[in-house]
């Protein structure tokens, strides 16, 4: 059934986006992760422009977010003062990141831009994953390091502030720097950044790992939003019927994946969220250095 | 020699054990103590069961692995401080369990593979939302599977009224 999508300029069978979204949806239950990182690049491959992809990632990603939010909120496993912090950042970052991404769009390179972001991020991101899975794998169960209360050179800067639900008394300065560098990548990429956002806020930040979560979802919904209301409103690259059909099946998809959630435990599930990851940057990879079979096309001049 | 029948039951009393559920509700603390109170008077033990929340699958192992060790020291952290309360009050360490999954299946599995175990105290919850998820259970769908008798402690209760209870 091919519905055309009036931003995106184009003719997309309506199933093919349904199931995209189910396929996503049930993966971002399964991982409690976004999805955008994977939507984005999956839009880009069925011949979606990169803009609007990306716009309509990041508006996934809020979909798929917010419920995750409530129920972490309940917990009470959200630093409010800590995702404030990061999402201040974020949001300046996120601001940047569109105007860029419109830098982009007039020199006409933002196909390529978004392309090789994604390569190096996900290409990166899936290697780690399946690295260390596979180590998982091969080890079951052994002893993980402790993380003993270090004291990093972020731990000397200005600005101290105190994040009681973290148990931390730290700059404020390292929280900005990753939130910024978070809502970059959200803009530019479409992506919520939870995947990036959770080991640097455990490892680089010294954050407790059962508020990371949270606030990490605290700060991706922000984020998400301010991304999609800038691209919709500076570029106009928001396409409705694209983020409804996408999102009818994400719903319907995140049911299922968060139930099958509860009861798969597993490096192997990990292991094959790396090989997709690597997958989709492989593949993304090949549409940007094979030839193209037709070296240039005639058209009416516009 | 002939042995009257209070005798012949002190020792059965002393290796009884009441097993109570560590859970993050008001109601735990009067659980705890009408335990404790039962162990002075009447002999036995105190054991103390927390259930850890399965690890939530997250994208890097890592975190995963460090967000269940983290979870698990709380609870040992947790179990121990409750454990120097049970020890002021009965002269004996409880007994310390800490196991990881559904609060009503794990404690179920563990009546079943543990015969030390003589009788489960629960405590009501004392809101009108019911009397908590685990006393609900107990009674309702999953009464056939219990392997021990239950006390049901009313959660209002304060230390004088379980003093004379017990």
């Amino acid at each position: 059934m091919q519905v055309y999508l009036p931003i995106a300029e184009m003719s997309v069978d309506a199933l093919l986006l349904v199931s995209i979204g189910f396929a996503v949806g049930w993966l971002s239950g399964l991982f409690g992760v976004g999805g955008g990182f994977l939507l984005t690049p999956l839009l880009i491959l069925i011949g979606i422009p990169s803009p609007v992809a990306v716009a309509s990632g990041a508006n996934q990603t809020l979909g798929a977010s917010v419920s995750g939010l409530i129920a972490q909120w309940r917990r009470g496993n959200v630093d409010a003062k800590m995702g404030t912090v990061l999402l201040v950042g974020g949001l300046l970052g996120s601001a940047a990141g569109v105007q860029l991404f419109g830098l982009l769009r007039r020199i006409g390179q933002v196909d390529l831009a978004v392309a090789l972001f994604y390569v190096v991020v996900l290409g990166t991101v899936g290697t780690l994953m399946v690295m260390e899975s596979v180590r998982a794998i091969l080890r079951r169960r052994q002893a993980v390091r402790r993380r003993l209360h270090e004291h990093l050179w972020a731990h000397g800067l200005p600005f101290k502030m105190r994040f009681r639900k973290s148990r931390l008394y730290i700059s404020v300065i390292p929280p900005l720097l990753v939130g910024f560098a978070v809502g970059v990548l959200s803009a530019v990429m479409g992506v919520g950044g939870g995947f990036m956002l959770v080991p640097a806020m455990i490892y680089f930040l010294g954050m407790p790992t059962a508020v990371v979560i949270g606030t990490s979802l605290f700060q991706v919904v922000f984020v998400t939003a301010n991304v999609t209301l800038l691209q919709a409103v500076q570029l106009g690259t928001v396409d409705i019927v694209l983020t409804m059909l996408l999102l009818l099946g994400a719903v319907a998809g995140a049911q299922f994946g968060a139930a099958m959630g509860a009861r798969l435990r597993g490096e192997e599930t990990r292991a094959l969220l790396g090989l997709l990851v690597l997958a989709v940057a492989a593949s993304l990879l090949w549409d940007l250095v094979r030839p193209p079979e037709r070296p240039f096309s005639i058209g009416p001049a516009l | 020699m002939p042995q009257t029948e209070e005798e012949a039951a002190a020792p059965a009393r002393r290796d009884r054990v009441f097993l109570v559920v560590v859970d993050d509700s008001p109601e735990r603390e009067v659980a705890l103590k009408y335990a404790c109170l039962r162990a002075r008077k009447g002999g036995g033990r105190v054991a103390l069961l927390r259930v850890l929340e399965p690890a939530e699958l997250v994208e890097w192992a890592g975190v995963g692995a460090m967000m269940q060790e983290e979870r698990r020291e709380e609870a040992e952290k947790l179990l121990s401080g409750l454990a120097a309360q049970v020890n002021e009050m009965t002269g004996t360490l409880p007994i310390l369990i800490i196991r990881e999954g559904d609060p009503r299946d794990e404690l179920l599995a563990l009546l079943e593979e543990d015969p030390r175990i003589s009788i489960l105290v629960l405590a009501s919850a004392t809101g009108g939302g019911g009397p908590g998820p685990l006393i609900t259970a107990l009674t309702g769908r999953y009464a056939a599977r219990l392997t021990v008798p239950m006390t049901i402690v009313p959660g209002g209760l304060d230390d004088a009224e379980l003093d004379r209870v017990t």
